[in-house]
């Protein structure tokens, strides 16, 4: 056994010194980074290496716009990592990346590299989603699913909260007439994310807005909280959206929540809201741009704004925006500072990157918001020269 | 001047490099000595930096973050941490895994080893080894979807309902599971099928590598197929079949992923084992990427020290016992 195990060793020992002898010659052709300073009016395709990491959120349209990217700047090769927003945070500190993704905003970090800059993108939709059943079977003795439900802002909160347990609360009853005497006398399930997101970050701002019980109990909303179902017995956590969706999907009678573009591209029954107006909205775009309209002088001078719980006639309330974070006088190499802001420009202003983004259910920025942003763009610099255009 | 040439540090050095060189066999016992001091320093220098990483939690939380309270709180918003729930969370889970894994495992390397037809058993160990290769988050995957309602809920629905009755064992298997089987019942099993194949395999080796003479002998005065494994071969392999299950059990307690996907990450209050629940290892993968404030990412590295030194106590605790049996073995 231990024979056969140092055979394997040395096998797997001569291939990965075979392999990294072999690495580097591979590598030495084309070298990226010789024009240091030269800005040259056409560069070689893919001579332009630019990498990003960070939210996980925005990751699917994201992954789009790098690719799209391509064929608008054949220069530039772009990767994007979805890493989590901490290690994106981490990694611009760092500098190891030339522009890093986040859902949460930044804190301590401008201690360390002051030039940081917020700039929000997209914004997301945070969706309670269900698995219910009705109590009553339709005529060929099938169980029934329900596909539309209300929810107010309380009384998500107090689902959360495990206030409410039940389906058939009267304080969900009350909300929802069409499924009079149809809610089940089931225990509500409870999932939540397990693994600290932007997505729980989004979701918990907003309880807390909801109901001032969960603000004193909980706190003021966190990418990780102490979910008070789970204390409860009712609770369960998952690992990432897919994890969220499939845990509610195979438990009946429960609920979780996911971003929209998730649901939406799972065709998974997601809750309207009643908002702070009173009125009840759907997750789509139009609410989403409503939302953001409220908060539309909510930024500081770092662009960072928390915009849940808005109070416009047609505001979903569970909204959070996605971040890009770059440095804006402190980037090394000029040519990928250019093409760094060229980028971030191009996301916001194409009408096929910005269709692509509502395609899959994210909010584009109003005109107010995105000229905040353009003008931040313009205000780059590197090595004390403004970036050309 | 002649004399000087040849006693020239540069001179010496050469023929002392080129004597030591001469076989080849010192610079090898070098090599080797460097690479299994690697090892050495490796654990070192986790250790310190745990420890070294986790002191500010240590002291901000104190010997609180350890009392042995199911129904104990974790949350970093406001720096309320402990860390009982994750550690029994790991041991139970662990455990299960352990009672259900060692007996199959044994009498799988039993047969493979003894009793096997010869052309059954490449293909038999072919496969036990290919089940030890699968990727951890394949069988998370399989559990969510297949084994967890499939198997596992229906299980549990039956421990509830007969174990979950009686009033000793009532704490450990009150019901109901979650119909999903998101529970750390289902991490307990799908640990065991993960550590299987590692102890079935390990302890074939053990088996095979038992003198041909020592089963002859015992054949030789009589003793039956069962008395000569019973009485000969498990008592001659006991120190490597408790080699196998450390192996084992290391795997269960540190395993992630699969964990991570099957027992439903809930700061659940109760001991149950159909109950969701928590493990450290999972608890240091959901949350570390990302956390809320510095005492939170100290508090999981205090966690990740808690984990290393259960296993090591653990690692201790198996070793003092091969060391034990292979003496009583020896004396007896």
């Amino acid at each position: 056994m231990l024979k056969k195990l140092l055979n394997i060793g040395l096998v797997v020992l001569t291939g990965g010194l075979i392999l990294s002898a072999c690495a580097p010659a591979e590598k030495a052709v084309p070298s990226a980074s010789t024009q240091e300073t030269l800005v040259e009016p056409t560069l070689a395709p893919g001579s332009v290496q630019l990498i990003a990491q960070g939210a996980t959120f925005p990751l699917p349209v994201y992954d789009v716009w790098t690719k799209s990217f391509q064929f608008v700047d054949p220069s530039v090769n772009l990767t994007y990592a979805g890493t989590g927003s901490g290690a994106g945070k981490k990694a611009i500190v760092d500098g190891t990346v030339d522009f890093a993704g986040s859902d949460s905003v930044l804190k301590d970090e401008y201690k360390t590299v002051a030039d940081l800059q917020m700039l929000p993108m997209l914004a997301g939709a945070v969706v309670p989603i269900f698995n219910l059943q009705s109590i009553e079977k339709d005529a060929s003795g099938n169980v029934v699913i329900i596909k539309e439900l209300v929810l107010d802002r309380q009384t998500l909160a107090d689902i959360y909260q495990a206030k409410i347990t039940k389906w058939n609360d009267p304080a969900i009853a009350i909300l929802n007439p069409t499924l009079n005497g149809k809610l089940p006398d089931a225990t509500i399930t409870v999932v939540h994310r397990a693994d600290s997101s932007g997505t729980t970050e989004i979701f918990t701002k907003a309880l807390a807005s909801f109901s001032a019980d969960w603000l004193a109990k909980v706190g003021p909303g966190a990418s990780t909280v102490q979910w008070p179902a789970d204390k409860n017995g009712n609770g369960i956590g998952s690992k990432g959206n897919p994890g969220v969706a499939v845990a509610v999907q195979t438990t009946t009678n429960s609920i979780g929540y996911v971003e929209l573009a998730y649901a939406k591209s799972n065709s998974i029954p997601f809750a309207q809201l009643i908002n702070k107006a009173g009125k009840t909205v759907k997750a789509d775009p139009a609410s989403l741009a409503s939302a953001m309209g409220d908060f539309t002088n909510a930024f500081d001078d770092r662009l960072n704004a928390t915009i849940v719980d808005g109070s416009g006639a047609g505001s979903w309330p569970i909204t959070g925006y996605t971040y890009l974070i770059v440095r804006t006088q402190s980037m090394k190499d000029c040519v990928k500072a250019q093409k760094v802001v060229e980028y971030i420009k191009w996301t916001l202003t194409d009408a096929r990157a910005g269709k692509i983004a509502s395609d899959l259910g994210y909010g584009l920025l109003p005109q107010a918001i995105l000229d905040k942003v353009i003008d931040k763009l313009n205000t780059i610099t590197c090595k004390g020269a403004a970036i050309s255009k | 001047m002649e004399i000087k040439d040849i006693f020239t540090p540069q001179k010496d050095l050469h023929r002392w490099i080129s004597k030591v060189t001469q076989h080849g066999d010192r610079p090898w016992n070098f090599l080797l000595l460097f690479v299994s001091s690697l090892v050495i320093l490796l654990i070192i220098s986790i250790c310190f930096l745990l420890w070294h990483d986790s002191a500010s939690a240590r002291t901000q939380l104190g010997w609180n973050f350890l009392t042995p309270l199911l129904d104990a709180n974790w949350n970093p918003q406001n720096g309320n941490m402990q860390a009982w729930p994750f550690i029994y969370g790991t041991l139970i889970t662990a455990l299960i895994a352990f009672i259900i894994a060692f007996p199959i495992s044994i009498g799988i390397s039993i047969f493979l080893a003894e009793l096997c037809p010869e052309w059954l058993r490449y293909p038999l160990s072919w496969m036990i080894e290919l089940l030890a290769a699968i990727p951890s988050v394949i069988y998370g995957i399989w559990g969510i979807f297949v084994f967890l309602p499939q198997v596992v809920t229906p299980i549990g629905n039956v421990l509830a309902g007969t174990l979950g009755k009686i009033s000793l064992l009532q704490p450990f298997f009150i019901g109901p599971i979650p119909e999903s089987g998101l529970s750390r019942l289902a991490a307990g099993l799908i640990l065991a099928i993960m550590i299987i194949p590692t102890i079935a395999a390990v302890s074939r080796d053990v088996f095979l590598a038992i003198p041909k003479a020592q089963r002859e002998a015992s054949f030789a005065l009589g003793a039956t197929q069962w008395e000569t494994i019973w009485k000969v071969l498990i008592p001659y392999g006991s120190s490597g079949i408790l080699g196998a299950s450390i192996l084992g059990l290391g795997r269960a307690l540190g395993e992630t992923m699969a964990v991570t996907m099957v027992i439903g990450n809930s700061l659940e209050g109760s001991a149950s084992l159909l109950r969701p629940g928590y493990t450290m290892a999972s608890l240091i993968a959901n949350q570390f990427q990302d956390t809320v404030s510095i005492l939170h990412s100290d508090a999981l590295i205090e966690i990740a020290l808690i984990l290393f030194v259960v296993t090591l106590l653990l690692n201790t605790i198996a070793r003092l016992l091969v060391w034990q049996t292979s003496r009583k073995f020896l004396k007896g």
